[in-house]
């Protein structure tokens, strides 16, 4: 080593400029994270433990669980999550189920399949305030095509819109509709992943068209399946949008709350409004999706092994 | 079983595949569809196994005609290139599907199952995913869940191009061990010249469509049909040269007279490629039959190859390694019975 002491030098612009080139990269993007991102995650879970606050003043009178107590005990919040875990009880099962479905169909070499995926394609690229009103029409109780098609069944016409013991289907089925597009292209990709030989080697041993659905097609799609089951639960645990344009609000009764709905309900229709129970309701909502996620990902793992 | 295929023609839109082939392959042979890429041997594998349909011709197992049969029905093994093993199942599960389609009880199918596993020698990993094993190892799991339904034949496309150069011999061995164990007839597909050669009872080889020759390996070796065959057999490739024949010899280009004892039943100018192995040149005294110059000599461990040139043509020739030559040395060149050969130029038909 030599032995000259190390002279403690003044950087030069030149080396700052080299030194400091990663914060021209990293900032921009951070500081949009950090405002947009960070900053409202942070100031929810803070708010949620915040007694009494008022938005305007942001006073506060402690810190403390009473926005928690009051959300769990609201009997509008328990309806919110019984309809929430309703909804993604009967439209993860039926919207999957028939994704494969329809995907499998698409998949076949049949003519005008093109036009077919794109016309699955196209709830996707629309809005669904916009189509949603025109699913209004649909379910119209007099004049609406879904009780002119059951009438051929003889179902008598339903009153899906008016009648709050049918509002919640209704919601369902529009939810159902809204999630199959992009269920289904998921899963299409994740089909035209699975490499033809595997058909051919099970036809050569001559197991037929629904045996190989469901022991190889099945199986060989199964990553694809969970993926696309986490993340449609995730999103349906988030309804919230569907509901405006088949009712303005959460049903013709107030019957048809959900927790999303909950926490707009709280802090966007009350007067003053309710920001400590908004973002407790928001926490909570968080948990329950957490839980779910970590609950699918280790059923997962079982089925792997 | 004896496969017997008639006049088979595959026509794809705008080529043909496989072009009037007819063949008789006996019963519980080995045989090898051996071929240059595009030349019809998967497509005519294919055929055999009811995956494609043939435009024109006819395929008979023994005596049955099955043409028009479905592939389950004709009763085939097929092991593919990429083993086409089902990811989700163990080894066990794999070797068992095909007997469970045929809703074999289940006791008697993991016991058979267990049996073939052992005669591939996986059965001691039964409980494996196929991702858990070597690429030789799930080679043999396909054969023994193609061998499992005892199939009336067994088909194997491109069986060992996916294996390393040490794994592929140890295979070829295995192919030729559980074919024999077995007594099932087997066809499989190569590009591999000296694979063909070294497992197989017969050899189909065919270009552009074309059978080209059918014969023992040795044999399609020592007499090829064509110029084609006499080219893609033999490491190093076989030494060509052109020439005309004049006054009962061969006179290659750049004025070499070859004198050859085959050469005197041909035509007088005829135009003639003449093929010569390069064991089969003969580099120095011996009785003569032309004369070269020695350009080159490399020594390759208990081998010495040299090229000489005749006329304007190099070729390549071994030689005794207790003979030494000299760079741009004249030399007689002799040339045996076996390994030369005289082809038409223009059409590849053998002469002599």
């Amino acid at each position: 080593m030599s032995s000259t002491p190390v002279k403690k030098q003044k950087m030069t612009l030149e080396q700052f400029k080299l030194k400091s080139e990663w914060l021209v990269y990293f900032l921009p993007f951070f500081i949009g994270v950090l405002i947009f991102t960070l900053y409202p995650i942070v100031n929810v879970f803070l708010t949620s433990f915040k007694v009494d606050f008022n938005y305007i003043t942001k006073e506060f009178s402690g810190w403390g669980l009473d926005n928690y107590k009051y959300v769990l005990s609201d009997p509008y919040f328990h309806q919110a999550l019984k309809n929430t875990f309703g909804y993604v009880f009967v439209v993860i099962p039926i919207s999957t189920c028939l994704a494969i479905l329809i995907a499998t169909l698409l998949n076949q070499k049949i003519k005008l399949s093109g036009l077919f995926q794109t016309a699955y394609f196209v709830p996707m690229v629309t809005s669904t305030i916009a189509v949603g009103f025109s699913w209004r029409f649909m379910f119209s109780h007099n004049y609406g095509i879904i009780n002119y098609l059951l009438g051929f069944f003889n179902i008598a016409p339903i009153n899906w819109l008016g009648d709050p013991a049918n509002n919640f289907y209704a919601l369902c089925i529009y939810g159902i509709w809204a999630i199959l597009p992009f269920t289904i292209i998921l899963l299409l990709s994740g089909l035209q992943n699975i490499d033809p030989m595997y058909y051919t080697a099970a036809k050569v041993d001559g197991a037929g068209p629904i045996r190989i659905f469901f022991r190889v097609t099945i199986p060989l799609l199964l990553p694809t399946i969970f993926m696309v089951i986490m993340v449609n639960t995730i999103s349906c645990f988030k309804v919230f949008n569907e509901l405006f344009p088949l009712f303005q609000g959460a049903g013709v009764a107030n019957n048809l709350y959900t927790v999303v709905y909950y926490i707009y309900y709280q802090f966007r229709v009350l007067v003053p409004a309710q920001y400590g129970y908004a973002t407790a309701a928001a926490l909570i909502l968080f948990i329950i999706i957490f839980i779910a996620t970590m609950f699918q990902r280790f059923v997962e793992k079982k089925i792997n092994n | 079983m004896k496969v017997t295929i008639k006049n088979l023609t595959k026509r794809f839109s705008d080529m043909t595949a496989v072009n009037d082939f007819s063949a008789v392959i006996e019963s519980g042979e080995l045989i090898a569809l051996l071929g240059p890429s595009g030349c019809g041997k998967s497509t005519m594998l294919n055929m055999i196994s009811g995956i494609l349909a043939p435009t024109e011709g006819k395929i008979f197992f023994d005596d049955e005609d099955v043409t028009d049969l479905s592939p389950e029905k004709r009763g085939v093994g097929l092991v593919f290139q990429n083993y086409a093993l089902y990811p989700h199942m163990t080894v066990l599960e794999n070797i068992c599907f095909p007997l469970e389609i045929k809703k074999v009880p289940k006791e008697e199918r993991i016991a058979r199952a267990k049996e073939m596993a052992k005669l591939v020698h996986v059965d001691t990993m039964l409980d494996r995913k196929p991702g858990q094993m070597s690429g030789g190892q799930q080679q043999r799991v396909a054969i023994a869940r193609a061998l499992v339904k005892q199939p009336r034949i067994l088909l194997l496309d491109e069986p060992l191009s996916n294996l390393d150069a040490r794994l592929r011999i140890e295979m070829r061995e295995e192919i030729r061990r559980i074919q024999q164990e077995t007594g099932v007839t087997t066809i499989f597909v190569t590009h591999d010249q000296e694979e063909a050669m070294s497992i197989s009872d017969h050899i189909v080889l065919m270009k552009d469509g074309f059978l080209q020759q059918y014969a023992k390996p040795q044999e399609l070796y020592d007499e090829p049909a064509n110029c084609f065959v006499a080219d893609f057999l033999g490491n190093p490739p076989i030494n060509k040269a052109n020439g005309v024949i004049k006054n009962g010899k061969i006179v290659l280009e750049g004025d070499c007279e070859v004198e050859l004892e085959a050469a005197k039943n041909i035509a007088e100018g005829r135009e003639v490629t003449l093929s010569m192995r390069a064991e089969a040149i003969i580099v120095g005294e011996a009785e003569k039959a032309c004369v070269g110059t020695v350009e080159e000599v490399y020594v390759m461990g208990k081998e010495v190859l040299a090229y000489v040139s005749l006329g304007t043509t190099k070729v390549r020739a071994y030689i005794d390694a207790e003979k030494t030559f000299d760079k741009g040395q004249t030399v007689n060149i002799g040339l045996k019975k076996r390994g030369v050969f005289v082809f038409d130029k223009e059409t590849g038909e053998r002469l002599a």
